[in-house]
Parts: C-alpha cells; structure tokens; sequence
C-alpha cells in the first residue's frame, strides 16, 4: 500500500491529534475520577434531540443485524449458517461497544479486550492502523473465549480519524489442535491448542494476505471451513462500517462522537436503574462445581490423569447504586487441562448472561461493563498465572462456573415480584461431540456438532422449562438438520430423540434434554470425544427444585451391528432409560463403556462403533410434590418423565388404563404425598445438630481425595476465601488440609 | 361475447375482497364477511357488492370473466389454529420426536431482537401431528444417495396399520436422504396401499420425495406436513368457489395465488405454497407494471396495521427464498423473499421508564388503530394516533369514514405516554415518533438494496398498502430513488396484483453436483462435464415433465408451456446458494458450464465483498428449478387522458393543518378517486380515498400520470 510522504511518520489516528493509547488512558482516568464513562456528565443528545438519538442508534444496530444475516451465507460451516454462531459489533476508538448484532453476543466483550490489547501494545505504531487493514484474533489470554472462536477487526477511518472499529466473530469447525475438532482436549497445554492468532495483521485493502490464508489452510482440519469464515467476518464487519460511515455522513461526526460516548455512558446509567429495579441490594452466594475423572483416562495426557473437582465459588453483591460486583474469590488452581479461562471469556461469559437476564434490551452495550465488576484471583483456573495453559475448551468450567448467578439473580427477582423473569438457571450444554479423522468424502476432516446447543432450558417461576431448546452462551440455539450433520460426519442418526427425566424435578421442571445415538459408517475409523459432566450436578435448581440429570458415557467398540443389519435385527435407536438401555439390548460389543466418565479425551472409533450423545435437560423450581399430579402423568405418557420417577420423586400413584397409557389415582397420590411429608418431618432434625455433625466431618476432613485437593487449591490461593471457610465452619487455627 | 372481466379474491381472516378488473383498466373492489366453513358465501356476497359499483349482478358479470384468482388465509388459520387434518407420520426410526424436538430456531421464529435474545420467552409450537401417531420404521439412506441399512418391511406394515388404526386422513412419509435415493419411500407407499387394501380403506399417502425432494429433512417433514394438514382440506373450500362461479355462469378456471408469484390450479399437487400469498399479490402487481412502463428494479413497500414488508426486483426478477419461515415453521418451498422488517401504523409507542428512551412496535394494536379509536380500548398510543393528531390522518375519512377518530384521545394518550415523560411537546413528541419510524423503514429499505450491490438510484419504489402513501415520503426522502411511484389503488393493489399474475409451476429439486472452476483448474473442469450434466439435465427433464403434468390437469397442452430452467449455485461446500436462470435446457458442453459460473459469480459480487470470492473451491449446484408459465389474460393498466396541472374542483376536500417540522401548515385535501390524470400537487397536499392517505410534505410534489399512478418527487 502505497502511502503519501508525510504519512510514512506515525501520526496520531485517534481524536483531536491524540494516539489511541492517549484517548484509552484519558478515558481510564476520567471514569476512576468521575464514575461516569469519558467523564460524561449531560447526555446533552439523549436529553436535547431524543430522536435523532434514536435514530443513529437505530440505524447501527440494524446494520449489524444486516451484516449478520447477509454475511453468514457466505459460510460452509452449519455452526455459522445454520446455528448462528457469529456476531457482529461497533466499537468506539478506546475499544468499547456502542452497539451489537445478535447472536454469540459474549465476544462483544471478548473483542474489545482484543482491541484494547493492540492500543497497549502501541501497533498505532507497529504494524500501525491504517485504512483497509484487517486484523485477526482468536488468543484467549489477549481477549477471546477460545481458540475456536476467531475474530476479524477493522479499523473506520474518517478523514484520517479512527472513529471506531468494526468486529466479527465465528465459531469455527476445526483449529488445527493436537486432535481435530474445534475443542480438542487431552493435551496438557497451549502448546496442542491449535493455530494461534494474536491480533494479528492479516491483510489490507480490505483484503486478506494471501499467505495468512495459505497458513492458516496449512494449520487447520477442513479448511474450506475456516477461509470462508474469514470471508464471512470480514465481509460482515465492512458492512457494519459502510453503515457507521453513512450514518456519519448525515448525523456530522461531531454529533456522532458524542452520540458513541453517551450511548456507553447512558447504557451504564441504565444498567443501574435496573438492577435497582429489579434487584434487592445485598450479598447472594451460589457456588458450583464440576467433575474432572481422569485418573484412570488414559487417552489423557499425564499431567492430567488424576480425579479431579472444579471449584467456583461464585457471590454476586448487589450494592445501593445497582453496581453489581461478581466474585470468584475462593477458586480453586488451574491445571494440565483444556479448561481454563482467561479473564476475557469470563467477563464474556457475564455479559452473555446479563443480556439474557437482567439487561435484556434491544439497546445493549457495553455500558454494564462499566456498572459492574468482576474478581478472578490470579492463579486460579478464572484467572491462571501461566500463559501457556490450555484453553481450548474454557466452557467445560465456564458454563457451571456461571450456572448461580441466575439463580442468584432468581431470588432477587422473587424478592422483588418480578416472577415471570426467575429461571432456575440454564442446563450445562453437554454432551460436546466433536473429533474428526478420515472422512466418508476420502479426505482428513473434522467436526464438532452443535446439537449441545439445544439443551432443556430451567423451569421458571410459572412454567415448567422447555424441551431442547437453547444454551447458556447463545440463547438462540438450534439443533441443526439430521442431514446436514451426516453430511459433515461419517457418523449415522440411528436415533435422535427426547431423553426423557432429564429436566430436574420439580413444582415446575426444567426443560427435557435430548439423545442421539450414532453409528461410525463409510469410513474407517474416527477420534470422538465425549463431554460433560457425570458424577456432579452442576446446575441445581431453586426453591426446592431438583437438578437436570448429570450425563453418562455409552459407548459401544467392535460391535456386532454389521451382522445385525444383514439379519434384519433390532438396532438400537434411542438408549431411553439408561437402567433399561435400548443401546444394551440391542447391540453387543467387544468392549462397553458404560459408565459416569462423561468426559473423555479423544478416543478411536471403528466403523460400526456405536456412540451415544446425550444433550441435558434444564434445572427444576420448587418442591416436586407441590407439582400438578395430572402434569407429572402426561409428562410420563408423554415420555418427558420415567414412569419409574412417579412415586420416588413427586409421589405420584398411577394405574394403567386400556391403551396402556398411565391414569392418575389422585386418593392414592394425596396419600402417598402426606406419607412423604410425614417422612420428612420423621427425618427432619434442630439445624444446629445438622451444622454440628457436618461440622465434624469437616474438622475430620471427611473428604473424597478429589473434594480435599479442590479445597485445599482454593485455600492455598486464597487468605481470604480460606478465612471465610473457618470462620462459616468454626474451625480450630491448627487445621488445615 | 367478447370476455374482458378479470376477478381475484383475497379471502382474510375477517374480510373478504373481491376485485374485478375491465379491459380498460377500471375496477371495483368488493367487501363482504369471510364465512370460513363455506367461503363461497362471502365469496358471492363480496362479488355482489363489487358490481352494485357497476349496476351489475355476478350472473351478468361471470359469463364474461376470462381469469379468477384465489388468495386468502384461511389455510394459514388452519394451520394456527391447529384445526387442520388428522395425520399420521412415517419417518426413519430413531427420529419420531421432529415435532417435539423441532429445531430450537422454531422456539424464537418471528420474535424481537430482545426476546431472541432472552431465553424465557422462548416456546416451542404445538405439534401438529400427535407424538402417538409418529412412527418409525428402520432402514437408511446415507448422504451419498447409497443404502445403507435396507428397509425393515415388517415395521412398515406394523406403522401402517397402527395409523389405519387411529383413522388418520393422511399419511406423510418423509425418510432421512429420500430426495437422494427415493426407493425405500417408494417401497413405504406400495406397502401402505397393500395395507389399505387389505382394511378396507383409502388414505392418501403423501411422499416428501414426491412432493420436495430437497435437502433437510426437518424442513422437509414440516412442508409436507403443513401441505397434509393445512393445505390439503382447501381443495374443497376450492372447489365451493369453483361451483359459485360456475353457478353464477362462468367457465373460468379457479386458479391460486402461490409463494413463487405465479397462480396454479387448484388441483395442483403441492398446495403447501398458497399458505403465503398475501404480501405476494403487492410485489407480483408491482412487477407487472414495471414490466409494461419497461422498468427492471423495483423496491416494492407495503405498510399494514402490524407491519411493513419490503422486497426487491431486480433486473425484472424476484429474489426466491428456498428455505423461508412461515408461522413458525421452517420450510422447503420457494417463496418471493419479502420481508417484514418494521412495525406497522397500529403499532405502539413507547417511552422505556428505565432508560427514557422511546420504544416503537413490536407489538401493534392492529386492527384496533390506538387509542383515539373510541370503539376500542386502547391504552397505549400507536403511530395512528401520531398522525391522526397531526392532522396527517383525516378522523372522519377512516375506513371511509365506518368509524370517527377521537384527535383528543391521541392527544392525551401521546402526552401521558411519550411527550411528558421525556419533557416535548405532545406534537413535536408524535411528529418525532414518526420520524423516528420512518427513518427504521428508510435504512433498511437502504440495506436491502445495498446489500444486493446496488444502489437507490437503480431502483423505482412502489409504495402502496394501508399506511404506504401515508409514510412513503419520509421513508424515501434522501435516498434518490429514480422514481417514487404509490398507485391511485394503492389500497387495493394486493388484489391488483394477485389478477396480474401467471399461470405458473415451479418445481425444485436437490442434485449437488459440481464442478471445479475453469480459471484455476481447466483440465478438472473440462474432464467434469459429463459428471455435472448427467444429473442435472436428468433433473431438468424430470421437473419438465412434472410441469407438464400439472398443466395437464387443467388441459394444457405442454407444447403451449413455456420453460424457464434455472441452477441454485454455490461455492462447494457453502450452505447458501444463489439461483442463477440458465438460457440453455440442458448442460450440453462446457460453454454452459462457464455461463452458469459466469452468472454466479455476478451475482454474488453484487452481493458480497470482494473478499469473499473463493472460485478456488468449485462450484456446485445444490438444487435445480423448472418453471412453467402459459399466458394468461392480465388486467390492462389504465390510461386516461390527460387533463391540465390543476385538479378539478369537485376533487377537493375541506382543507385542514397539519403538524410538520415544528409548525402548523395549511394543507390541501383532495378525494383521491376524483383528481385527474396530469394533476400536479404541490406540499403540503393530502390525498384521501376510503382507505388510504397520501401525504405529500414540505420537500415533495407529486404527479399524477395516465396511468393513475402519483409520481413523487423531491424539489430540494
């Protein structure tokens, strides 16, 4: 690119002859000294010309919504085209959003740190931001959630100013890790993530460099996939700034300046108001954790065979002016596996959240940023203090991680009235197949198949939840076309179906997960992962509400399926009820995992193996024996619940009428529900003897190994989650772990 | 007798319209309630009073109309409603749980950007096939056509009898990879009549690779469902209106409005696309008269009480949805893309407590009109009573004056609601809602253009509809539009439109087959030919006939048929492809081969960027089209003599103010049905028919051509 003389020397691009550096740091300071964003004080546009306000407004986020659905055609990938896996956002020059499309809206963050990174980093000079440039990022340390998610940002231009900058971002089907799928796990760090992109430069003239493209074919499994996607992104992101330049033209710049800072600031302001709307000031505390059994894996490398516990011990403070303050304080260390996290997908992943929750607006950006806070203690698997871990899957710990904050934000909203808002949270989104190897087409591919995006969504305060329907990271989830997956995977459908008493128990239940069942076919072999957890709940439900069912390993190696097919036998369709299995019955195998180890590192497949995908279903609300008994029988006639859950769990007595359908016998239910309360009342003991019997459990250190190492990393990280641990259990100064 | 009558009907939900169109272009349109058990009533009762305008009875009228054209919505409300057939579903075992499953999409279809994004509103739909009456039988097809599990006979038998058991009235069939391999569904349907035979009883049977073999085989299911269940009961709706006409004297044949813009006969087998044909009718009127003023692009913009829908023509043709949505269901069927991007003139404004910002749509008041509306009982103002209190909306004039607005109820409503709140005065606050709204319509009107690589200035815009003239002028202003035209019958223009489509069969079918692009790989290309052209003109001729089939039904004559053959086309791999219209039959040598690509690639870089070129990848045809089209009588678009500049004084109406950049301005009002062709009106001029207002502002004058359409210029 040739360029006129006196700009060969860096000139400052940003505003009023200020480098960007300049303007980020002004705008730091402003809001440490004022509270405020850019110090604005009068939302002097908002306030004077509330509809040209709206306009301009209006007219950026319907050209990111344009962009989206114009750009995602250009994809080959069903993760793009068909589930929507991209987004589209506007940023000021500092690297803060005005506005954004839909879709996976958690990197609206994400690329803004990816932004602010190359302010820090002074590429104003080197490489230098100049018109037409393009820049690609897909690190999670700089700003991203993982490797498989990939942006492309430009900078707009006007007159020689950096207005802002234009961002994309898409899922990507394979990144070229240790093992093919966009996840891959396994491996003990960085070093098998995958191609590593560091908001890099990667083209100009609004064009790619051809030998970016050619390293990147070069880097990673199907590449048709991840060049169209580039294509895709950057074709969105020149549309997002077509349509900010238009705006431009007819607003003026100076009034869109200011329009761009009070956008963010009154997106703050109005963050506040609502959370003093809607919530009740004060401290709610909501930890999770997550199941790590790898001791015995040995697909896994060794750094990472041991049995191990995520712990995320997560407390929301609500404060007087709205400010909400997420912490993890109490984490416990990272490891020699895939699921770490970096600050960026965590603060992603409360953005995610609050859109769907408490900030749910077509007006969002990254105003809430600026009302809230989040506290990752260094070292920790939120926050690690090496570099080089891996994060390929951070999700794996992320989406529980995050699971109490909706029902943190539930009881809030109890408290005030706002029933119709309360969710007993969202299901975990496993069972994550993904994995590759040669494929029915002759060639090395990969996939990762994106049905764990419609998991059973949590019962609400006035509904039961809904079956396979959408994930905690994109609320606008889609299972995809049995058709399209099998024409990405040599991997038959025998069955893809309702998994029934997969949603949680309760007054309402959360919503029913799904199952696929799969046969390897056409090609020789393929490395699958399975992922989830199996031996934690990890999204618990509320008021009395039971969890969704945690998953299971069922995987069949050297089966007999050929044969049957021959004979015309029965093959497995669906696995049903785990303790009947349809897979069990109807397939033998030389070797049959089957088995709590939901999540399992890459493992070969023969054709014919047979592969169960089991997707969640959502948390329940309230006391199951407060549910309608007439509900609790149709969902069983309906295969929504085990006919064998309806005494146990909502003591429910039926009778088979002539069609064989269940008929409820509302005497016998009234009965068997006061025995139940009775029972409980039997069981029930002073709260104090209760604290006081766990109490010795605690001073005996009562633990599995796996519970006592996760306690004693959160102890060793943190003084301060450590005190609040003795203080809660009274313990004496001499114990430790 | 020399015929020279032109009849379409739109049948909606509460009104029925009948339209009937003379040789020389003049009409009448006819209003009657819908019956929905016997349509055919208000079918007859809406012809009477369409031709009491003319002095005429229907049994006067029918013998001499040429062409009757049916649109409506009943088979929409049957689908909404759940009252459509009792269906049993055959599928590949394993997957009896599509309607519970759906797709997660089809839980947030049609939502606002808010409520997509919030997870508790989302719903899925009521199936409209009970899960007890979904069955599976075993065996498969695999991606590549081949068979991979042969079919289970036994099972099938078993499914059919259970399903002649629960006395269904039609059996869907639809069987993973069937539109590649149609032979085990084949084989359910020869089973199933075995069966049937055997009990007794007839079922119609309805195979998805019979009636869409494409790929997706959700979507699929949900169109051949739809087409079962929804469809399929109209044929004797139909017919009811057939044996009226018939009665009433005429020979026509009844034909109906379809999603691809043409009209098909109503014996036609795939009905599932006359479930959307509203919208429709306005673009397929728009086009027709493009085509006779020799004009290629079009914008065609319709507001409604609920909605504003846009959709381009360009270069004198629709752009086809192959996959479009409808009342939530994803769907397989070709549908004119048209769009409803906006809110409506019933929707809401709103000033947000928490934020003070305003708030407009998505939900509407609809028919209700808002709160200035005393037959209603409103509380929240809508755009309507924005302009009703600017003096944009004659009170009086409303529905022809059916109902008397109350400006004063606007007025409060808008104060309270919106001025107050955000400290304006109430009419500067109303004024500043509808710019604020049609600012909204004038940006995506900008994106749909832009985004198919062109700009306004290559384009005409019709705007038409209940609220088009009203806010055509606001929604247009700036973006240079060659010509801004809003129809005289610009409330009727959908009926119009609908009387102006052609006798037309499409059919589609998947092939995916490719070939590598000849700039980079000549050799591969050339050696690719007959691979390619086997199974696309095999397609081609198997459409054709199709085609054929169907005109047959109605006695036509293939030889009188013309075809039109076109490729959908994509880089290999991609999932959105492009219908590129071939001038050859069939691939008969490379050269073809190059035109496809050539077309191809014109469209997508009109499209998309620059960067997104990737011949490198080859080019495949994922789906192949056939259409057929005869030609049939269309109305004659009027011509009028001229008359001087000035309209005549028996045209106008009392005059009154309006409301406009922050003062009050004297408008002139005109009766839109008497001012005279070479008329001009100069700002600020209303234009008043019973049920649409033209309204020309400060900025805009307006013409009025010998052909009844108002030409709308900019004068600064």
């Amino acid at each position: 690119m040739s360029q006129p003389a006196e700009q060969l020397k860096p000139r400052p691009i940003g505003w009023d002859g200020k480098t960007l550096k300049e303007m980020t740091e002004e705008s730091a300071r402003l809001f440490e000294e004022t509270g405020r964003y850019y110090g604005v004080e009068d939302l002097t546009l908002l306030r004077e010309q509330p509809i040209l306000y709206e306009k301009i407004f209006s007219r950026l986020r319907g050209g990111l919504v344009n962009a989206r659905s114009t750009a995602l055609n250009i994809s080959a990938s069903p993760i793009v085209r068909e589930l929507g896996e991209l987004s589209f956002a506007l940023y000021t020059p500092e690297g803060d959003s005005i506005a954004l499309s839909t879709g996976i809206i958690v990197h609206v963050h994400t690329m803004s740190d990816a932004i602010k990174y190359m302010i820090r980093n002074n590429y104003e000079e080197v490489p230098g931001i100049r018109e037409g440039y393009v820049f690609c990022n897909n690190n999670s340390m700089i700003g991203d959630v993982h490797t498989a998610d990939v942006h492309t940002i430009i900078p707009i231009f006007h007159e020689g100013e950096l207005l802002g900058w234009a961002a994309g971002v898409t899922h990507e089907v394979d990144v070229g890790g240790i093992n093919p799928g966009s996840m891959c796990y396994g491996h003990a760090d960085r070093y098998g993530d995958g191609i590593l992109v560091s908001s890099e430069l990667v083209g100009e003239n609004d064009e790619f460099y051809e030998h970016y493209l050619q390293r990147c074919r070069e880097c990673v499994r199907g590449e048709m996939y991840w060049v169209l996607d580039e294509k895709t992104r950057l074709t969105g992101a020149q549309m997002a700034r077509r349509q900010l330049l238009r705006t431009v033209e007819e607003v003026g710049v100076d009034t869109f300046k200011t329009f761009m800072r009070e956008a963010i600031e009154e997106g703050r302001r109005t963050f506040l108001e609502r959370s003093k709307l809607m919530l009740v000031p004060g401290r709610y505390e909501a930890p999770s954790f997550t199941d790590l059994p790898w001791q015995d894996d040995v697909n896994v490398h060794n750094n990472a065979r041991k049995d191990m516990m995520m712990h995320a011990p997560l407390s929301m403070t609500v404060k007087g002016d709205g400010q909400v303050e997420m912490s993890f304080e109490g984490a416990n260390k990272w490891d020699y596996h895939s699921f770490n996290c970096a600050p960026s997908p965590m603060q992603g992943a409360m953005w995610v959240q609050l859109t769907q929750t408490l900030w749910n607006s077509d007006k969002i950006n990254d105003g809430a940023y600026f009302a809230t806070d989040l506290k990752l203690p260094y070292g920790s698997w939120a926050n690690p203090d090496w570099e080089k871990v891996s994060t390929t899957l951070t999700w794996f710990f992320l989406i529980p991680g995050w699971s109490g904050m909706i029902r943190s934000l539930g009881r809030s909203y109890f408290a005030r009235g706002y029933l119709e808002d309360i969710s007993a949270s969202y299901c975990t989104s496993w069972n994550l197949m993904q994995g590759g190897g040669p494929n029915q087409y002759g060639v090395d591919g990969a996939f990762t198949n994106f049905e764990v995006s419609c998991g059973g969504t949590g019962a609400l305060y006035v509904n039961d939840g809904q079956t396979a329907c959408a994930a905690m990271w994109n609320p606008e989830g889609d299972m995809g076309e049995v058709e399209s997956w099998e024409s990405m995977e040599p991997l038959l459908y025998l069955g893809r179906g309702v998994k029934p008493s997969t949603g949680g128990p309760g007054k309402y239940r959360g919503g029913t997960g799904s199952e696929a069942v799969r046969m390897l076919y056409n090609a020789p072999y393929q490395t699958i992962f399975n992922g989830g957890e199996g031996h934690t709940f990890s999204s618990y439900g509320i008021f009395g509400g039971y969890p969704g069912c945690s998953g299971y390993r069922h995987n069949m190696h050297g089966t007999d399926m050929r044969e049957r097919i021959a004979r015309q036998e029965e093959l497995p369709t669906l696995d049903g009820d785990p303790e009947d299995s349809g897979i069990s019955a109807r397939c033998n195998a030389e070797v049959e995992n089957f088995d709590m180890k939901a999540i399992q590192g890459p493992k070969q497949f023969e054709e014919y193996d047979v592969y169960l995908s089991m997707n969640r279903g959502g948390p329940g609300l309230g006391d199951p024996l407060e549910r309608d008994p007439a509900a609790v029988v149709a969902d069983i006639n309906a295969g929504e619940v085990l006919a064998r859950f309806a005494r146990s769990l909502y003591g429910v007595e039926m009778d088979r009428g002539e069609d064989g359908s269940y008929v409820l016998d509302a005497a016998k239910t009234e009965q068997t529900r006061q025995a139940m309360r009775q029972q409980r009342l039997d069981r029930a003991e002073d709260a104090k003897d209760f604290f006081d019997r766990q109490r010795q459990r605690v001073l005996d250190k009562d633990f599995i190994k796996p519970v006592r190492d996760m306690y004693k990393s959160s102890m060793d990280l943190s003084a301060e989650w450590n005190e609040k641990f003795r203080e809660f259990w009274d313990l004496p100064a001499d114990w430790s772990l | 007798m020399q015929k020279s009558y032109i009849m379409s009907m739109d049948a909606g939900g509460t009104m029925t319209d009948v339209f009937f169109v003379d040789r020389d272009g003049k009409f009448v349109v006819g209003k009657a309630q819908t019956t929905p058990d016997d349509e055919s009533e208000g079918f007859a009762h809406s012809c009477a009073d369409a031709l009491k305008q003319w002095g005429k009875t229907p049994e006067q009228v029918f013998p001499e109309v040429i062409t009757g054209i049916y649109s409506g919505t009943s088979m929409l409300n049957r689908l909404l409603e759940r009252k459509g057939q009792n269906l049993g579903v055959i599928v590949t075992a394993g997957q009896e749980d599509y309607f519970r499953l759906e797709r997660g999409i089809q839980t947030y279809l049609g939502y606002s950007y808010q409520d997509r994004l919030k997870v508790v509103t989302h719903r899925h739909n009521e199936p409209i096939v009970p899960r007890s009456q979904m069955t599976g039988v075993r065996g498969r097809i695999d991606c590549f056509g081949n068979e991979a599990i042969p079919l289970y006979e036994n099972e099938v038998r078993d499914a059919v009898r259970k399903l002649i058991a629960a006395k269904v009235q039609g059996i869907v069939v639809n069987l993973l990879y069937s539109y590649a391999n149609s032979a085990h569904e084949q084989r359910v349907r020869e089973i199933a009549l075995e069966e049937m035979a055997e009990a007794g009883v007839e079922i119609p049977t309805y195979l998805s690779s019979d009636l869409y073999p494409v790929m997706q085989d959700f979507a699929r299911l949900n169109t051949v469902a739809v087409e079962a269940y929804a469809a399929e009961p109209s044929r004797g709706q139909f017919r009811r209106i057939a044996d009226r006409v018939q009665n009433f004297g005429g020979d026509t044949q009844l034909r109906v409005m379809a999603s691809h813009g043409g009209t098909i006969s109503i014996d036609a087998k795939e009905l599932a696309r006359t479930l959307i044909s509203g919208p429709i009718g306005g673009m397929v009127g728009a086009r027709y008269i493009a085509d006779k003023l020799g004009e290629k692009n079009i914008v065609c913009s319709d507001i409604g009480g609920t909605s504003f829908d846009l959709g381009l023509i360009t270069d004198g043709e629709f752009t086809m949805k192959a996959q479009p949505d409808m009342a939530r269901f994803m769907l397989k069927l070709p549908l004119i893309d048209i769009d409803s991007v906006g809110s409506g003139t019933g929707s809401y404004a709103r000033v947000n407590p928490v934020s003070n910002r305003i708030e407009i749509g998505p939900d509407s008041a609809g028919s209700k009109v808002g709160m200035c509306n005393p037959q209603a009982s409103e509380t929240v103002p809508t755009l309507s009573d924005c302009n009703v209190l600017l003096g944009n909306l004659n009170p009086y004039n409303f529905l022809g004056g059916d109902v008397v607005l109350d400006p004063d109820a606007a007025y409060r409503g808008i104060k309270e609601h919106i001025a107050d709140p955000l400290g304006l005065d109430p009419y500067e606050a109303a004024e500043g809602v509808l710019e604020l709204f049609e600012d909204h319509l004038r940006n995506e009107v900008f994106a749909r253009i832009f985004g198919k690589g062109y700009s306004p200035d290559d384009y005409i815009l019709y705007g038409y509809g209940g609220g088009g003239p009203l806010h055509v002028c606001g929604y247009t202003k700036g973006l240079k539009f060659s010509d801004v035209i809003v129809p005289a019958w610009a409330a009727g223009f959908s009926a119009f439109g609908c009387a102006c489509a052609d006798f037309e069969y499409r059919i589609d079918r998947t092939v995916n087959a490719a070939f590598p692009a000849s700039e980079i790989d000549p050799a591969g290309f050339e050696a690719a030919f007959e691979g390619y052209a086997k199974p696309v003109n095999a397609a081609w001729a198997e459409l054709e006939k199709r085609v054929a089939d169907e005109f047959d039904k109605s006695g036509i004559d293939s030889s009188q048929v013309e075809f039109k053959h076109y490729a959908r086309v994509q880089y290999v791999g991609q999932l959105n492809d492009v219908e590129v219209l071939v001038d050859f039959d069939r691939v008969s040598g490379p050269e073809d081969m190059q035109q496809i690509i050539d077309r191809f690639e014109y469209a997508y870089a009109k499209a998309y960027s620059r960067a997104a070129r990737s011949p490198e990848l080859g080019y495949q045809t994922t789906n192949v089209v056939v259409t057929g089209t005869v030609p049939v009588e269309k109305p004659e678009l009027p011509v009028e003599e001229l008359a001087g500049e000035t309209p005549p004084e028996e045209a106008r109406k009392e005059g009154r103010k309006v409301f406009r950049g922050g003062q009050w301005l004297d408008a002139d009002v005109f009766d839109m049905d008497k001012v005279r062709p070479g008329n001009r009106f100069r700002a600020v001029t209303i234009l008043e028919s019973p049920a649409t207002t033209l309204v020309i502002p400060p900025g805009f004058e307006a013409y009025l051509d010998e052909h009844r359409l108002f030409h709308l210029k900019e004068t600064k």
